[in-house]
């Protein structure tokens, strides 16, 4: 699709621009941008947008069909649970828990890494080397073990679970920022810059991190994919977030005694969170097909 | 060359354990409740045995002391009592612990079966139909949540069509003696009449839960062995050997499979510690008897003892599979040596 030119212009755009373009050609990268949106939104207007009250039990509406079986209501789409309450609106709301909480556990978990992983990678030595040995060990225990561990030491909740799903997934972080930045650290163009005279502070600020970010970009989506998975495993297993919560693996845990009766309702939050994960993956992998090709060109 | 690397990973692996027993250790002060009760697992202490037992587990003594006896009862295999069956935790280690082995090895063996040839045909085959699809599939098992996953295949198999058991390794009429405790062995080595029912019902009783378990590595299998073919499949020895005349099929077997499947080795270590979190979760699911459903248990019983006897045993686990396949990849790939 190359256009007439009628001059030798230079088209040189920004790198987010031609980021944008790469990713834009992948339709599935695409849509999973188009239901991340949706997710987000979600998240965000929960509260302000389900039509009934996800916590309000309704004792003459108990385990309503869903609006598209014949004994539905339509003002309840996907019918009621077994205490009454609105099964759309307790979904809804449980993107903030599920969805939102795992946003939160990410961005404080890169935040943190990023901190640690800046210190790891400008340091030498032996420091370096103690850093890297606690490191592996951090990394051979299972992320979800280690939430388990921690929930164990802290005791059960939505709070803790956050907490523990942060450190749990800190080791990663910590562990891919170290080497972004050692391997930029080698590039010529840092020594360029200090041969400049910059201090390892302004490195790191102007010459490591504006060329790091892509990658910490596609770092926080595998890790928010895990760590939707992570929360809702939590919930299911009854360590995460406590019963009238609407997290959408404790939901799934409620329905279990309903497997016979209402099995909607154990698919329901199964699909928000597959979907929920599968476009964060759908993202992460658009996005680095796409930087992979801007490197290219 | 090949000592200094041993060397260096003995002294690694040295070092992750101690970090680890210091971790358990530290677990004892760090759960809520009475030190002494936390390290012994006796849930009644009279206040006559009290002194003896504070001397005996050196608690009087300074932190480091005390880390060096706990190591020590580690070594000689007195992990402490359960609380809520006051047994020795390590002999309900030892029992639950081959359950969860036979699951996960399944599961990682039905893996590779899966896993690498299609990942090799995805690669080869990267722009047909059959390798989009394959590629799409992948991405869609590697989101699906693994509980969500196994209701899922419970509700279609067991509850609408009635065809395979949901819970359990073998259907309790049968009764099998426990020599190895890994079930189809056990099966096979037991001198009972009806042995080929059993096997029958006990594979009944391990398809779904393998099943499960499987998808993530295989998934994990696929993606990882399609990258690293695409990798190789670009390098110029590749050009070299095709234009030296060989054909396709000699050129993917001799120079492409060899060098794509060396960092698959790898992979096997690294997605090890996932697949044994997983298989925690299917044997909750299935009520599988393994050591992931008696680790869970302990924690909904506030069972430290079997908490910390747990996370040695796992996470001693995935150290030691870690390091296997690291040391098996060193060994088949001479460039990783130089590292």
């Amino acid at each position: 699709m190359k256009k007439f030119r009628l001059y030798f212009e230079e088209h040189n755009r920004g790198p987010l621009t031609q980021l944008w373009q790469q990713f834009q050609r992948q339709h599935a990268a695409v849509l999973g941008l188009v239901m991340f949106s949706f997710f987000l939104l979600l998240t965000l207007f929960a509260p302000l947008i389900t039509p009934h009250n996800p916590y309000l039990q309704n004792p003459d509406l108990l385990l309503l069909a869903p609006s598209w079986s014949a004994e539905g209501l339509v003002q309840y789409p996907f019918g009621t649970d077994d205490l009454g309450r609105d099964l759309m609106s307790r979904l809804m709301k449980g993107a903030t828990y599920t969805f939102g909480i795992a946003l939160v556990t990410v961005i404080g978990s890169l935040l943190m890494g990023l901190a640690l992983g800046a210190m790891a990678g400008m340091s030498k030595g032996v420091k370096s080397s103690i850093f890297n040995h606690v490191l592996d060990l951090a990394l051979t225990i299972p992320s979800l073990l280690l939430a388990i561990i921690i929930v164990a030491v802290l005791g059960p909740g939505l709070w803790n679970t956050t907490w523990a799903i942060m450190l749990a997934l800190l080791p990663q972080f910590v562990h891919g920022i170290r080497n972004a930045i050692q391997d930029t650290l080698k590039q010529d163009y840092v020594a360029a810059y200090r041969l400049d005279g910059a201090s390892n502070w302004q490195v790191l600020r102007y010459a490591v991190l504006p060329n790091i970010w892509e990658h910490l970009t596609v770092m926080a989506t595998m890790a928010l994919s895990t760590a939707i998975l992570d929360i809702a495993a939590l919930g299911f297993l009854g360590l995460g977030a406590q019963a009238p919560t609407s997290e959408w693996g404790v939901m799934i845990a409620d329905a279990l005694d309903l497997i016979y009766l209402a099995p909607w309702a154990i698919a329901l939050p199964g699909i928000l969170v597959f979907a929920s994960v599968l476009s964060v993956n759908l993202v992460g992998d658009g996005l680095r097909t796409a930087m992979k090709k801007r490197r290219e060109n | 060359m090949m000592l200094h690397y041993f060397l260096r990973r003995t002294f690694l692996i040295g070092f992750v354990f101690v970090a680890l027993t210091v971790l358990a250790f530290s677990l004892s002060y760090l759960f809520p409740g009475d030190v002494l009760t936390n390290v012994s697992g006796l849930t009644n202490i009279q206040p006559e045995q009290q002194q003896a037992l504070i001397e005996y587990y050196a608690l009087d003594q300074s932190l480091i002391q005390q880390y060096i006896a706990y190591v020590n009862r580690i070594l000689d295999g007195e992990w402490g009592l359960s609380f809520s069956s006051q047994q020795p935790v390590l002999s309900e280690i030892i029992a639950v612990f081959p359950a969860t082995l036979e699951l996960a090895s399944y599961a990682l063996i039905l893996s590779f079966v899966l896993g690498i040839p299609l990942g090799l045909f995805a690669a080869v085959k990267a722009d047909s139909f059959f390798g989009q699809l394959i590629s799409g599939i992948t991405l869609i098992a590697y989101s699906i949540p693994i509980f969500w996953w196994a209701l899922l295949l419970i509700m279609l198999f067991s509850l609408t069509l009635g065809v395979l058991p949901t819970a359990g390794r073998i259907n309790v009429l049968f009764d099998i003696p426990t020599t190895t405790g890994f079930m189809l062995p056990d099966i096979w080595l037991s001198d009972i009449r009806y042995k080929s029912e059993a096997t029958q019902d006990a594979l009944r009783h391990l398809l779904l839960p393998a099943v499960v378990l499987a998808t993530f590595p295989t998934t994990v299998m696929i993606r990882f062995t399609r990258d690293s073919m695409l990798a190789v499949l670009e390098q110029s020895y590749i050009k070299t050997a095709r234009a030296k005349g060989l054909s396709r099929a000699q050129v993917l077997y001799h120079h492409g499979l060899r060098n794509a499947l060396l960092p698959v080795i790898r992979q096997i270590g690294l997605q090890f510690s996932t697949l044994i979190t997983l298989a925690m979760i299917t044997e909750v699911i299935f009520s599988w008897p393994g050591i992931g459903q008696w680790l869970l248990d302990s924690i909904y019983q506030r069972n430290y003892p079997a908490i910390q006897g747990g996370l040695l045993v796992v996470s001693c686990l995935v150290i030691v599979v870690n390091m296997l396949t690291e040391i098996l990849h060193t060994l088949f790939n001479p460039l990783a040596r130089k590292a």
